[in-house]
């Protein structure tokens, strides 16, 4: 063993390069706030594991990219974990980033001789903001696609940043080169940067050595010098360790990233970035119209510029913290105003009732969607899953079959009543008050017998009192309950002063001329009158609709009903 | 000699990066699109889907939704705003209550003749060329470009 490694170091001269690296003086010994560069090559290299994990799956097209998600999210053995970490990784790099500059700014360690690795390490940093904003999209979700055309929009607004914009998404509006391109640019552009970046970040590092605290004079310095194996190592390990820890409970506890609906460009969904952006989303609020600009591309630029120039603006002779003061109060407040708006940005959310509404439903719409990918995607992009919806066939089979005669809330036929709100209290009341207008059966060429009952021979209380009644009788208390004494009282006046027992029977089975109210409304009612609307006990020869029986099946007549009985649903 | 030969990769290498500047790698709805009937729109706007067919690089989808926009009749004559937010390309409401359109994303808000009532938006609601076809009523769906104060077609 000992002559093959000693054959392999001479020919490659690795054990020096070990020693080199293991044995690097750390001056003023081993700290733990030296551990945040080791922690975010260790992100690094694993977010670029997952990806490439993730890659294996992943189809970046517009047809494909969200189905393709969809499935490694809910069918791939371990594929919400792994998306999930990478998710959560993104998460973990820009914190330890934030930390990482602080314990720069703080040890003065931007300061002469090195200024080109504060510059490379700020580059660092916007790759990884980069790598996030790229990222969020290709889910193509709800939430990525509203978020990056905010993003890509605020591009956009700047002066002659539209080309930019064009060629970023590759066309006027989304599609498949938006993917293809921010997919190019997540996987090959920025990792390719970011490590030749971060080489030369590590490069300079090595160069200069680490900044230890100025408390320290030089004598002390060089007595507590450590090498960097194995303190410094065992420090760095351990903080590792422990991020790793902690994104693995994270993940678990989260059960990894959220996959919204679809993408659906005729949708509005309640487009929020990712939490570390709320800050500059928060800014946007602020700046209206012309002064837009102030808040998209002013303040964070000129923030950057401080940045980018703190070498310079930091003139003190001293890297002790007591001589820095202007300028660690600078960034502080910098800090401060991040943490201020992101934490207003969440504030107005939490408060915010629509957006709340707008979450609920998305997230409705999120696990509905998802549940339906299960049984595959049609190929023609991921809203297509919608189709595997029963109730959508159920949609189109209405169009082509009922619509020539039924409207839903005016749109389509008016020769047979509205079916929008069916069945519902409202729709009742209608019915009983205007049966011979379109909404109801005044477009219906039979149908006429029933008479409209104004206000004088119906009073407003009684009307509901039946109406209540005939909600009692639909008999469906998981989806309509009733108010039993106004039933019990709609029941008396139905039975006793009105004239409507004389054509409509409301024990099952009895015929009376009009429909047999007895389970109306339900869906198993619903899909009798589709399957044969002449039926004894239903609207017998007045009947004008058409039977379905054997023109549908069984099935597309159940899901039909159930569509019906949807739109009623208050 | 190295230039030539760098040039002869780069010029197609920037050719490719910037197709989709000058080449329409989208299309569909162009045209007017039938949205409704004439009965169906009233003062309160109604939110229509459009569907058309379009190809997006080398895929072509028929009858898919491409966008949506708010039908509404104002003193007779009928008009169509795009649901997409002039200021940032979110998708508006439009909230029955306060009777004025509403962008979930950085307030927003619009009032029924498009123009901008509070938050960052440049300039009103982007207002559709819309059609009355004996009672049917068309739509012609198109994009304008986002946090600008000019109205600016895309594409
Ligand atoms: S996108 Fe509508 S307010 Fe910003």
């Amino acid at each position: 063993m000992s002559r093959l490694w000693a054959w392999v170091d001479s020919r490659t001269g690795l054990g020096d390069l070990w020693r080199e690296a293991a044995g690097e003086p750390v001056p003023g010994g081993a700290r733990a706030r030296y551990v945040f560069g080791s922690v975010l090559t260790f992100l690094f290299m694993q977010q670029v594991v997952l990806g490439i994990l993730l890659a294996t799956y992943y189809s970046p097209s517009a047809s494909d990219a969200w189905a393709s998600t969809a499935y490694l999210q809910d069918q791939v053995t371990g594929g919400w974990f792994l998306r999930g970490l990478h998710h959560h990784g993104s998460s973990a790099m820009v914190v330890v980033v934030v930390l990482h500059m602080i314990q720069v700014v703080i040890a003065g360690a931007y300061r002469a001789p090195r200024e080109f690795n504060w510059w490379i390490g700020l580059a660092l940093g916007g790759l990884v903001l980069a790598f996030a904003l790229t990222g969020y999209l290709l889910p193509w979700d709800q939430k990525g696609y509203w978020a990056t055309q905010v993003a890509t929009g605020i591009m956009g607004s700047v002066p002659g940043g539209g080309g930019m914009q064009q060629v970023l998404q590759g066309g006027v509006e989304y599609g498949n080169l938006t993917l293809t391109r921010f997919y190019a640019v997540h996987v090959f552009v920025l990792p390719l940067a970011l490590g030749g970046l971060l080489v030369a970040h590590i490069y300079l590092f090595r160069r200069h050595g680490v900044t230890p605290p100025a408390t320290l004079s030089e004598h002390e310095l060089r007595q507590k010098t450590q090498p960097f194996m194995p303190y410094q190592l065992f420090l760095d390990v351990l903080a590792m360790t422990v991020t790793g820890g902690v994104l693995v409970a994270l993940t678990v506890a989260t059960h990894g990233a959220d996959l919204y609906a679809p993408a659906d460009p005729s949708s509005n969904f309640v487009a929020r970035p990712e939490w570390y952006f709320l800050f500059l989303f928060q800014l946007l609020k602020y700046f209206e119209g012309p002064l837009q600009i102030i808040g998209t591309v002013l303040i964070p630029g000129g923030v950057a510029t401080f940045l980018m120039a703190l070498p310079f603006v930091d003139r003190s002779p001293s890297r002790a913290v007591s001589s820095r003061r202007r300028v660690l109060l600078m960034v502080g407040t910098l800090m401060a105003g991040v943490v201020a708006l992101t934490a207003i940005a969440a504030v107005e959310d939490a408060q915010n009732e629509g957006y709340q509404e707008g979450q609920e439903m998305a997230r409705a719409n999120a696990s509905r969607a998802r549940e339906l990918a299960l049984e595959g995607v049609l190929p023609e992009g991921g809203s297509a899953v919608w189709r595997n919806d029963p109730a959508y066939e159920a949609t189109v089979t209405f169009s082509e079959r009922c619509a020539v005669c039924h409207a839903v809330d005016g749109v389509g036929g008016d020769e047979a009543p509205d079916l929008g709100a069916f069945s519902t209290r409202a729709w009742l009341v209608g019915a009983i008050r205007t049966p011979r207008t379109a909404a109801y059966f005044g477009g219906t060429k039979g149908h006429t017998d029933m008479e409209a009952y104004d206000e004088a021979a119906l009073p407003n209380d009684q009307l509901d009192a039946v109406v209540e009644y005939l909600v009692r009788l639909r008999d469906e208390p998981e989806v309509m309950p009733w108010d039993e004494a106004l039933a019990a009282q709609g029941a008396k006046l139905w039975e006793e002063e009105l004239e409507c027992s004389g054509c409509h029977e409301v024990n099952a089975g009895e015929g009376g001329g009009a429909p047999n109210f007895a389970g109306r409304g339900s869906v198993e009612w619903i899909a009798r009158v589709i399957r044969n609307s002449a039926g004894p006990d239903l609207y017998e020869d007045s009947a004008e609709m058409p039977s379905f029986e054997g023109k549908l099946t069984d099935a597309e007549i159940e899901a039909l009903a159930a569509y019906v009985h949807g739109l009623g649903l208050e | 000699m190295g230039a030539g030969l760098a040039g002869t990769v780069l010029a197609p290498a920037t050719g490719l990066v910037l197709f989709p500047l000058h080449e329409d790698v989208t299309s569909g709805g162009e045209e007017f699109v039938m949205v409704g009937d004439r009965a169906q729109f009233g003062v309160v706007p109604r939110r229509v889907e459009i569907f058309a067919d379009r190809k997006d690089a080398w895929n072509r989808v028929t009858r898919v939704r491409i966008g949506a926009a708010f039908v509404a009749v104002k003193g007779g004559t009928l008009s169509a705003f795009s649901t997409v937010c002039p200021h940032l390309g979110c998708g508006i409401d439009f909230d029955e209550e306060s009777s004025c359109f509403k962008c979930p994303c950085h307030r927003s808000s619009f009032d029924l003749e498009g123009a901008v009532t509070e938050g960052p938006a440049p300039r009103g609601l982007d207002a559709l060329e819309i059609e009355d076809r004996d009672g049917s009523i068309a739509v012609m769906y198109q994009r304008f470009r986002q946090g600008v104060a000019q109205k600016e077609l895309l594409g």
